[in-house]
């Protein structure tokens, strides 16, 4: 790397990173002002039957509702750059920030292993429907992931809950349907629970990452290049794996931000109908009990997750691909 | 109707100039006919909406009025009516009585399953006429004139595809979805039976769903207003209104059909999850996504309660998308040429 294109490269992280920050404080803003405007009080709510005036007035000033809305998101702001995430409003005097530590290493186990399986599986996929392009199999291919591709994640668990059911009523192992092992052991008995979350929350992203390799690998196999190895006599292995692969599967590297996103919204309903404790499902317990702090901080944490996810992905094409220019 | 001969000259010279042969939206639908996947899931979707619509009323007038011992004589309008509990029934299977069964507090199933998709339908074209509106307004705006809307749109898209798009929704339906429940309770329709928060669902996916329409509307707006057509136009002198109106949104017709029918599954499913999350429809209103989500209290006993409407929204969602494919395939001014 010259010197120039090394100046390019600052520069294209430095005004990535501004626009980082741009959307990262939109985002604040937007969970913030949500929060305020939400109707009901919260602290009332907290109280509930020994409401108390005096409590009532000191609550509100602890967790700071008492100041106009600027002055509470400059102070939210604030504390967010220390990252204190604030206080709960259902368990008093819990900090965010606690709660949400139970749940990110089991929400990053699932999404990590669902990520390794997706390239693991919709690569080889994607490439055995494009050398097999327009046969059965490759028919039979592309139907099945668009079918995946299409049908709904709450769907595919409930089909595979009613099928450890039927399985489990018929053999009698005793498969979990519910619940997750200990984070990050792998015993048997962890495995059983983790298997089909991992393995359904997945399943969209091969069918994504498959379609997208095979029809980026059936473009590159149509360029002149390959053309001349096959003329200079390759064989066909050195053609596809050597020469055209290569070149396919550097997209993929964007593909990155993008099942960020589908992996989370897909962890939202896998959460929820496996009962995994993770971040997704206090999420929906905090918005069940309008518990907006802790709301506002998985708004922040998912968003923030995304937008790196991209600048990541920005970041290994340019990395991959030395035919991209830092513009 | 523009090759009828016979037909006497109109006096707009613009439409004496129109080319004789199928316009471009005919000749698509004429590829789309000929789809057989496209349209054999087409006419599934229309007998969904069809049972939906017209079902409860016929459904209703069925069967003989029932002796219960809780409610004393039951007539078919009320044990077939959604949101009737017979407690003497319940979880039953596939009976004369009640075709495809009850749920575990004795309510018909199949009403339940005809109102849930009379639920989807209805949020499937509030969200659209929005999207509709806002995309193609914004898109037309920003693609021909540029400037400062083409710089909000852009903005605006930046956020909406950083935010987890999901997650707004799920925070504007918890937010305000209480609102919702106290306030349009009244309202006839769509305020009755806990549906209260589909407007609010409906207004988070369509906020959520409109920049990407607006992206392609304002692509192709630039790409047609580049064309000689348009600058023959404007050396005519015509208003840049009346170019809008004559010459760019005629042309966008294909790529709205195309994005409108590649967002409807996205919608449904959207909807059915944030029933299914308690975020939505609230019971005793049915909606596929809280069918769904009752029915898993039962999956290990009663699995046939969750699989039907598991089921019926697999198909819904796949026709949509084999539809979605065969509109692609004809009406994608990129691919149809090749």
């Amino acid at each position: 790397m010259t010197r120039k294109e090394a100046v390019f490269v600052v520069q294209m992280l430095l005004k990535r990173l501004v626009g980082l920050i741009v959307i990262i404080l939109a985002v604040t803003f937007v969970t913030f002002i949500l929060g305020y405007f939400a109707p009901g009080d919260p602290i009332r709510t907290l109280l509930g039957q020994q409401f108390n005036p005096t409590v009532y007035a000191l609550l509100r000033h602890k967790y700071g509702l008492d100041q106009p809305w600027y002055q509470q998101y400059g102070t939210f702001l604030i504390n967010l750059l220390h990252f204190n995430l604030g206080l709960s409003f259902t368990q008093t005097n819990r900090p965010v920030w606690d709660i949400l530590k139970e749940g990110v290493p089991i929400s990053v186990e699932l999404g990590f292993w669902a990520l390794v399986i997706e390239y693991l599986v919709g690569i080889p996929l994607g490439i055995l429907s494009a050398i097999r392009a327009d046969t059965w199999a490759d028919t039979l291919n592309t139907g099945m992931l668009l079918i995946i591709y299409t049908v709904p994640t709450f769907i595919t668990c409930v089909f595979v809950q009613v099928l450890l059911v039927w399985l489990d009523q018929q053999t009698g192992i005793g498969w979990p349907i519910a619940g997750w092992g200990a984070p990050w052991q792998y015993d048997w008995s962890d495995l059983q629970y983790k298997i089909a979350p991992i393995l359904i929350l997945s399943l969209g992203g091969i069918a994504y990452i498959a379609r997208f390799t095979r029809s980026n690998l059936l473009e590159v196999l149509h360029q002149d290049y390959i053309r001349t190895a096959r003329a200079k006599g390759l064989s066909e292995r050195v053609v596809i794996y050597r020469h055209a692969l290569r070149n396919a599967l550097i997209p993929l590297v964007t593909l990155l931000g993008l099942s960020l996103g589908l992996l989370i919204a897909g962890a939202f309903f896998i959460e929820f109908i496996f009962n995994i404790p993770g971040i997704a499902n206090i999420t929906i317990r905090s918005v069940m009990a309008y518990n907006y702090p802790v709301i506002q901080a998985t708004a922040i944490l998912l968003a923030f997750g995304v937008v790196l996810g991209n600048l990541l992905a920005d970041l290994l094409y340019s990395l991959v691909d030395p035919r991209i220019k830092f513009a | 109707m523009s090759t009828d001969v016979t037909r006497p000259a109109e006096p707009d010279a613009t439409e004496q100039l129109a080319p004789p042969a199928l316009s471009a939206t005919r000749e698509s639908w004429h590829l789309f006919r000929r789809d057989k996947r496209a349209m054999i899931s087409l006419c599934l979707l229309l007998f969904f909406a069809l049972v939906a619509l017209f079902g409860p009323f016929i459904y209703q007038h069925i069967g003989a009025p029932y002796q219960s011992a809780l409610n004393g004589a039951v007539p078919a309008t009320l044990y077939h009516n959604p949101y009737h509990q017979e407690l003497e029934h319940q979880d039953e299977f596939i009976s004369a009585q009640y075709w495809l069964g009850t749920d575990d507090l004795g309510r018909d199933l199949l009403a339940r399953l005809m109102q849930g998709i009379l639920i989807s339908l209805t949020v499937a074209i509030m969200v659209e006429l929005i999207v509709l509106g806002l995309g193609v307004t914004v898109g037309v705006l920003a693609g021909y004139y540029g400037g400062w809307v083409d710089q909000i749109l852009a903005r605006f898209t930046d956020f909406i595809f950083a935010f987890p798009s999901f997650l707004f929704v799920i925070l504007l339906a918890s937010i305000f979805g209480p609102w919702a429940d106290t306030h349009l309770k009244h309202v006839p329709l769509i305020g009755s039976n806990g549906d209260a928060r589909l407007v609010i669902v409906s207004l988070a996916l369509a906020i959520t769903g409109w920049p990407l329409m607006a992206r392609y509307v304002r692509g192709q707006t630039l790409q047609i207003k580049e064309q000689l057509f348009v600058e023959a136009a404007r050396v005519c002198g015509t208003p840049n209104t009346r170019i809008i109106r004559r010459h760019i949104l005629p042309n966008l017709l294909n790529i709205i059909v195309l994005t409108a029918t590649l967002d409807l599954g996205g919608i449904i499913v959207g909807e059915a999850g944030i029933s299914l999350l308690g975020l939505g429809v609230q019971p005793p209103g049915s909606s596929l996504g809280l069918m769904i989500v009752e029915g898993a209290n039962v999956i290990d006993t009663h699995s046939w309660e969750v699989l039907l409407p598991s089921l019926v929204l697999t198909s819904i969602v796949l026709a949509l998308s084999y539809v979605g494919d065969g509109v692609q395939k004809a009406f994608d001014p990129r691919l149809k040429n090749t």
